[in-house]
């Protein structure tokens, strides 16, 4: 009961904070502006694919770039927020002393930090949701291109979320706001490195491949944008992905395959060992 | 040191509100709290005394479950520490209160009310009476970050009465309150303790501490230095100054017989200050002037700060040690 209050009570303090209400506020923003460039985009890529062979196809590889991109975005805007607004989920209270008052209170540490992770986790889920969908809706509405696989994209970008916000809460049950803050959003920042570094290497050795994979060990953002930009792909192109021209989708932002099944759990386990080793910590730390 | 020494039998009943052994508490190489033990009864009000850096508030936060002990037990009200038990009849207000000041008083109190595991009507009426307690009716729509210092202190005092708890813990209560504020504060803890409820406060300020507590420790550099009664406590012997027309041999004579000290003042010789064991001596000096032929024309009791004697008495321990 005492960590659904505090989770309660995150949900009703993330919306009394202006935060929240900016990057709502510059989203309605930035979506209205997306609409308007994509409206403008597509009826330029409309003109021009009449000159093309196979005009219905260049319409597709418009439909899915823009698909990929705009996501891509929705991944960095939900990632961004995952950062700034949990990174002094924990330590952010212990730093203003408002915290005092609560943990003497009868309830159990780890109910302060799993009810503080589930509140943040409902408002990013939730974030991440009605963006995605937003930016799909908005594609859709004036492509009528819409992914086969959307709920696959969207588990891949909540999971990624989530991801983050374990981190988060690990950082900020250890060491100070700032602190966290600057851990998560280097490695965050940093993950697609591995990414970089094997798409320009003609073969990668093993040794590229190790390091690759530590980093997404460590930070698996970017494999699961990855296995989302994967699932954005339309189900008839991925049955074929190996043909001749259909490589040109792989890029340094974009996978032909999907996000292997150990680094998938991997991913899911982070989300949850994270919090708990947050928890622990938390139950010996003094205030 | 028997802790016990004060402890009234017929007016408290001697069951232990908190009880400390051997605590210790060590950060990195400090040692803030060094082999503490004591005491404190249920409806007893104890108050604990010490300067700054003394190791009070890193007792305070170990009986609320804030610190863990590095060494020793710690019970409350009958349980240990971390022990949920205490906690639903325990109260805690900390020194200078940070609050989400987001909230209206009435949301704040709401909040921290079902983390107690108060509901529904029940809650109401007991915020509404924590709020009359601490004289904050009428603002339940009012946030927080429109709230004076004092006012604050007064809601945090609200938060920590709202479950009717058998303990408070209260870390510097008075801090941040104007006079009127302070008293107001001393009469809420008097009717507290009135009530039976076990008081535990944590201060500087001397007046307080004598007028509310029955049972005061005094700390310093990790350790309790003394425990009893605060009349007990305090050497407050009175100074008497005495102002006449003339000093006779007479009269310094007569004086010396029933006073501890007496000194006469160079540069007035009419001026004499007198060190006497009992306020009521005071009449006693009046008939001897009078009696050996001297005007009396002034007699009055030097006041002496709380602070002076506190430092007095640290001083007079750390001799005696």
């Amino acid at each position: 009961m005492g960590m659904l209050l505090i989770t309660r009570f995150t949900i009703e303090e993330a919306f009394h904070r202006w935060l929240l209400f900016a990057m709502l506020a510059l989203n309605v923003l930035f979506l209205a502006v997306y609409a308007l460039m994509l409206n403008s985009a597509y009826a330029s890529v409309t003109r021009h694919t009449a000159q093309f062979a196979n005009p219905q196809l260049a319409l597709l590889r418009f439909d899915v770039s823009i698909s990929i991109l705009t996501v891509w975005v929705a991944y960095l805007m939900s990632g961004a927020l995952a950062i700034i607004l949990t990174i002094g989920a924990i330590s952010g209270e212990v730093e203003a002393g408002t915290f005092s008052i609560i943990v003497s209170k009868p309830l159990h540490r780890f109910e302060i930090v799993f009810g503080k992770w589930l509140g943040y986790a409902l408002i990013l889920c939730t974030y991440t949701a009605m963006l995605l969908f937003t930016f799909l809706g908005l594609i859709y509405w004036r492509t009528g291109y819409w992914p086969d696989n959307v709920l696959s994209v969207l588990g891949m970008l909540e999971l990624s979320t989530l991801v983050l916000l374990a981190l988060a809460t690990l950082g900020s049950t250890c060491v100070p706001t700032l602190v966290n803050g600057a851990i998560a959003m280097m490695l965050f920042i940093g993950a697609p490195l591995a990414s970089f570094v094997e798409l320009i290497t003609p073969d990668p050795g093993e040794t590229t491949k190790n390091i690759a994979t530590t980093i997404n060990l460590i930070m698996p953002t970017d494999a699961l944008w990855h296995g989302a930009s994967f699932y954005l792909l339309p189900s008839f192109l991925i049955s074929v992905i190996g043909q001749s021209g259909l490589q040109s989708f792989n890029s340094p932002f974009t996978s032909i395959e999907p996000i292997a099944p150990g680094l998938l759990l991997w991913a899911i386990g982070y989300c949850i060992v994270l919090p708990v080793i947050g928890a622990l910590r938390f139950q010996r730390r003094d205030l | 040191m028997d802790l016990d020494q004060t402890v009234d039998s017929g007016k408290l009943a001697l069951i232990p509100a908190i009880e400390v052994q051997g605590l210790r508490k060590v950060y990195q190489d400090v040692i803030a709290v060094d082999n503490i033990s004591f005491v404190t009864y249920r409806g007893e009000a104890f108050g604990f005394l010490g300067p700054n850096g003394a190791g009070k508030s890193t007792v305070v936060k170990i009986l609320t479950g804030l610190v863990k002990p590095t060494q020793g037990t710690v019970e409350v009200l009958g349980y240990p520490v971390n022990h949920m038990e205490p906690r639903r009849n325990l109260g805690y207000l900390p020194e200078l209160p940070v609050f989400h000041r987001w909230l209206t008083a009435k949301e704040f109190l709401e909040f921290h009310g079902r983390l107690y595991g108060i509901r529904g009507s029940m809650l109401q009426k007991q915020i509404k009476e924590a709020l009359a307690l601490v004289g904050l009716s009428g603002r339940e729509r009012q946030k927080l970050s429109t709230f004076s210092k004092g006012m604050l202190q007064r809601i945090g005092l609200a938060q920590a009465l709202l479950s009717v708890p058998e303990l408070v813990i209260l870390d510097e209560l008075v801090s941040g309150l104007d006079p009127v504020g302070q008293r107001d504060m001393r009469e809420l803890l008097l009717d507290l303790k009135e009530r039976g409820t076990s008081i535990f406060l944590n201060s500087h300020q001397l007046a307080d501490v004598e007028a509310v507590c029955d049972r005061v420790a005094i700390i310093n550099q990790g350790r309790i230095l003394k425990v009893g009664a605060p009349s007990e406590l305090f050497d407050k012997k009175t100074k008497l100054e005495v102002r006449v027309d003339a000093v006779n041999d007479e009269l310094l004579h007569s004086l010396h017989k029933i006073a501890l000290h007496v000194q006469q003042d160079e540069q007035d010789p009419g001026r004499l200050l007198v060190e006497v064991q009992q306020d009521e001596q005071a009449a006693d000096i009046a008939y001897l002037v009078h009696s050996c032929g001297s005007r009396l024309y002034y007699l009055a009791p030097q006041q002496h700060s709380l602070e002076q004697l506190f430092f007095d008495t640290i001083d007079a321990l750390r001799v005696d040690k």
